[in-house]
């Protein structure tokens, strides 16, 4: 295929309708109240930090800016990569395809002028809008939140120290987040009619995954992630002891690897969505 | 391959081990054609094939020379009012329309204009601003078909629309398949309610068990149906007299004077001779005759001849 | 006018109990549930611990077998209330399992296809209904827990003599208990999410995300905040600080049974404990209420 094969396609009508395809994932699956749940995994944190930030104005413990960062990175890693990224994905992504099946509502899609590979990675990119949306938004505001009571410290830390590089960082990986699990459970749903068996078996996986030797520890999504974490959290107590520690991978092999998964996963997508027939019996 | 119309060449179409349709082989011009069947006869799987929501296990199928496995030309020309009574969640009617008609790639005030419009067209503009989920049956049906005919396709398929609707919304709907039809789209339309089918349809295609029984005009289908003698009612003041010379007619099998005594009911396995003959009469024995009418020309009948008790629902 | 020969006349012959109609609703959701290989091998596969279980009491009472096979005798071998204790956290945890898979396609299904109305215009109660449901879980489950548990006490009885029962009668009592309120927040959660869903994987997946993703936020509220209130989110934390008491088990470091330990150090008082899960219960009855309807309102 030749570069003016390329630009001879109908881009313009493919953006129109990747445009089309997202307003309407958002107002189906994400502007409604059926979302109470992402929206409660994303502002549960920002919440707590909140909550940190009251109580140490008015009833000061003596925190200091490391000690708020430890307990993020513990929050940030513990927290929204293994659970509530991974749960919020979950959600988000099997349902693109599946969810549709399950209320007869696919075969809409597949009686409109589109493409069936436009569909498949329109319906990803908008389920990744989504969950990025809200979970960056989320880091984000947690990590302002969680030593905001510092005042001028923290200001110095994030305009003239590594803050700001930090929370670049953070926001970077739950995207990342959001794009490699996205391309899990969206492979997932696709494949598997209950995908939530899978999915708990890549949760157990994941979790797992500090104790699996080097060679089985490169197998999944927060490997790569926590390498990109700005601030590491080692092992405590018994973990440390049953933990295998590997070489983090570098950012610039650990960020495309991601993407090659995500695109390996869409490219398989789109090879499916063109096979797919309406069949919404149990 | 005629280019203008849908094409099924030698299709079959199996679940599994159970036969959804087999060896079909149709032609299907423009205008109104029914499709005709008892449940589980073949008639959404063969709507189905033809939308490219399931593929067939053998042969081929063209829409106006586009493949249904080309779904971005397909549905550009082809709009499908389905059996699914389901509807995204916390959508209104409007934008129901209006979300879908942007797939087509269309600027929002001309998906917005068509929506309106397909609204317009099956009198639910009142309603536009509701949730389809607190719609009653019957308008659940309309927006399902507003949703079929807002981007002014040139084939409609429709399966069992009339379903749900109050007479005076049946009404306005075999209208607007008629206006259609004349405009020389295509109409795919199944329907249980044989007379309506009679009504609207040029051409009927009758399913049973998977198999096309029958497909054409209702006349000509019914006149190749020579196991059921033709009926006849030939209304005149001397029904008797007529009888008389028809009993000495081998083609007339039977022939029997109505309860009001003004009228004949004959049946008859050449209905062209029998017109000849009448005509003779008349010039011969001066017979004076009202109407002459054939009472099994049509669906209900040719349904019940070919395909009778043995199409139950499976 | 037409006359026509009336043939029918409602049914006049005996009635099935009221009490027991419920069951109807049990009887037919067994039916699917057998048709799952992979559940039955699952329910059966979870006899395996209490049958080692049963061995390891036997051997206790016989530690002349180890003789035989050469096998020194273990210097200390108590079979007492921390055996039963972590026999009850590993059947709780595969009764989890089982739960996650069956309990949402209970309610859900009838939801998703409208076969509630159909269920409601009988003489048949929405009580009835989640009562019928209910009990297919408590039935399973309880195989799963306290009726080996008990078993094993039976056995440990009998070869311990009437003095050792008598004076160990907490743990029956205990574990009866304890796998009831594990049973009950189990099923009320697994069928208020079904009914709240509508459908059976985001329901199966919401179980498996209250009680992992609200312990782990509970963790964070611990971190964040220095305090342990966090726990009270943390719906094994509750669970096994109850059967402690319950098993009147000391408060020490490893306390609790596996899969559900109490945080040395950060303890909740009981009542709070108790307070939580009622709560949790009582909202379940509330999703439950407000979900298990014959006619849905849409404006």
């Amino acid at each position: 295929m030749s570069w003016k094969d390329l630009a001879a396609m109908p881009w313009d009508l493919w953006r129109r309708q990747v445009a089309a395809i997202q307003r309407l994932e958002l107002k189906k699956n994400l502007w409604t109240l059926r979302a109470w749940w992402i929206y409660l995994l994303a502002l549960g944190p920002v919440i707590l930090t909140g909550a940190h930030t009251v109580i140490e104005l008015y009833r000061p413990h003596g925190n200091t800016l490391a000690e708020d960062s430890m307990v993020f990175a513990g929050m940030f890693q513990l927290f929204y990569l293994r659970l509530g990224i991974f749960f919020g994905c979950v959600g988000i992504f099997t349902n693109l395809f599946r969810g549709e099946v399950l209320e007869r509502t696919l075969h809409y899609y597949l009686l409109s002028p589109v493409r069936r590979e436009v569909l498949a990675v329109a319906k990803y990119v908008a389920g990744l809008a989504a969950a990025a949306l809200f979970f960056a938004t989320s880091v984000a505001a947690s990590f302002v939140l969680i030593s905001l009571h510092l005042g001028t410290e923290f200001r110095e830390h994030v305009f003239r120290g590594p803050g700001l590089e930090h929370l670049t960082w953070y926001v970077l990986v739950a995207v990342l987040a959001c794009a490699g699990y996205g391309a899990v459970f969206l492979f997932l749903g696709m494949v598997f009619r209950n995908p939530m068996l899978p999915a708990a078996l890549v949760m157990i996986w994941e979790g797992i995954n500090p104790f699996l030797p080097s060679v089985l520890k490169k197998a999944s999504v927060i490997f790569y992630l926590k390498s990109l974490c700005p601030v590491s959290l080692p092992p405590k107590g018994v973990m440390a002891l049953i933990a295998v520690e590997t070489a983090p991978t570098p950012a610039w092999l650990a960020i495309p690897g991601l993407m090659l998964v995500v695109a390996a996963v869409l490219a398989y997508a789109a090879h499916r969505a063109r096979g797919f027939e309406v069949s919404y019996s149990e | 391959m005629n280019e203008a119309a849908i094409v099924f060449d030698n299709v079959s179409r199996f679940y599994g081990d159970v036969l959804g349709v087999n060896g079909v082989n149709l032609s299907i011009p423009p205008g109104v054609t029914s499709l005709v069947g008892p449940n589980g006869s073949g008639k959404t799987t063969l709507m189905n094939l033809m939308t490219g929501l399931i593929r067939p296990t053998r042969g081929t199928v063209s829409v106006r020379g586009i493949p249904p496995d080309r779904p971005h030309e397909l549905f550009r020309v082809v709009g499908y009012c389905t059996q699914f009574d389901s509807f995204p969640k916390s959508f209104t009617g409007y934008e129901f329309l209006f979300s879908y008609l942007l797939l087509h790639g269309m600027r929002a005030t001309e998906a917005d204009r068509r929506a309106l419009e397909a609204l317009a067209q099956v009198g639910l503009l009142e309603a536009a601003n509701r949730k389809v989920a607190a719609y009653s049956k019957g308008m659940r049906q309309r927006i399902k078909l507003a949703h079929a005919i807002a981007h002014d396709p040139r084939v409609l398929v429709l399966d069992e629309p009339l379903n749900g609707l109050d007479p005076m919304a049946r009404a306005e709907t075999i209208a607007l398949f008629q206006q259609w039809g004349e405009q020389g789209r295509h109409v795919i339309v199944s329907s249980h309610i044989l007379h309506e089918v009679d009504r609207i349809s040029d051409q009927v295609i009758l399913l049973s068990h998977g198999y096309v029984v029958a497909e054409g005009q209702i006349q000509g289908v019914r006149s190749e149906v020579s196991d059921h003698p033709i009926q006849i009612l030939v209304r005149c003041l001397r029904p008797a007299a007529l009888a008389s010379r028809l009993f000495e007619q081998d083609h007339v099998v039977e022939a029997r004077i109505t309860d009001d005594r003004r009228g004949l009911a004959v049946r008859t396995r050449d209905a062209d001779r029998f017109y000849l003959l009448l005509n003779r009469l008349v010039v011969e024995s001066g017979l004076q005759l009202e109407s002459v009418a054939p009472v099994d020309e049509d669906v209900s009948s040719v349904y019940q001849y070919l395909i009778g008790t043995q199409g139950g629902a499976s | 006018m037409a006359v026509y020969k009336k043939t029918y006349r409602p049914y006049d012959g005996h009635l099935t109990p009221s009490w027991s109609r419920f069951l109807v609703v049990a009887r037919y959701a067994y039916e699917d549930l057998r048709r799952s290989r992979f559940l039955s091998f699952f329910f059966f596969a979870s006899f395996l611990y209490p049958l080692g279980c049963a061995f390891t009491i036997y051997l206790r009472y016989n530690l002349g077998v180890l003789d035989a096979f050469g096998l020194a005798p273990p210097k200390s071998f108590a079979i007492e209330a921390p055996f039963y204790l972590t026999f009850l956290g590993f059947q709780s945890m595969l009764a989890f399992f089982l739960n996650a898979f069956i309990g949402p396609g209970l309610v859900a299904p009838d939801l998703a296809n409208n076969a509630l109305p159909l269920y409601l215009s009988r003489p048949f109660s929405r009580a009835e209904y989640v009562l019928g449901k209910m009990s297919v879980l408590a039935i399973l489950l309880s195989l799963m827990t306290w009726v080996p548990g008990l078993a094993l006490f039976a056995l440990q009885g009998y070869l311990a003599g009437f003095q050792w029962t008598m004076s160990n009668l907490r743990i029956p009592t205990a574990l009866f208990a304890g796998s009831w309120i594990w049973i009950l927040i189990l099923s009320l959660l697994s069928l208020a999410m079904s009914a709240w869903v509508k459908w059976k994987p985001v329901a199966g997946a919401l179980l498996f995300g209250i009680f992992f993703v609200a312990s782990g936020f509970g963790a964070a509220i611990n971190g964040v905040l220095k305090t342990k209130w966090g726990h009270l989110m943390n719906v094994s934390h509750l669970i096994g600080s109850v059967w402690v008491s319950l098993f009147e088990e000391p408060l020490k470091r490893g306390a609790g049974a596996v899969f559900f330990r109490v945080a040395f150090g950060e303890e909740i008082p009981i009542w709070c404990c108790w307070a939580s899960l009622i709560c949790l219960c009582l909202f379940c009855l509330y999703l439950l209420d407000r979900k298990i309807r014959g006619v849905e309102v849409i404006r």
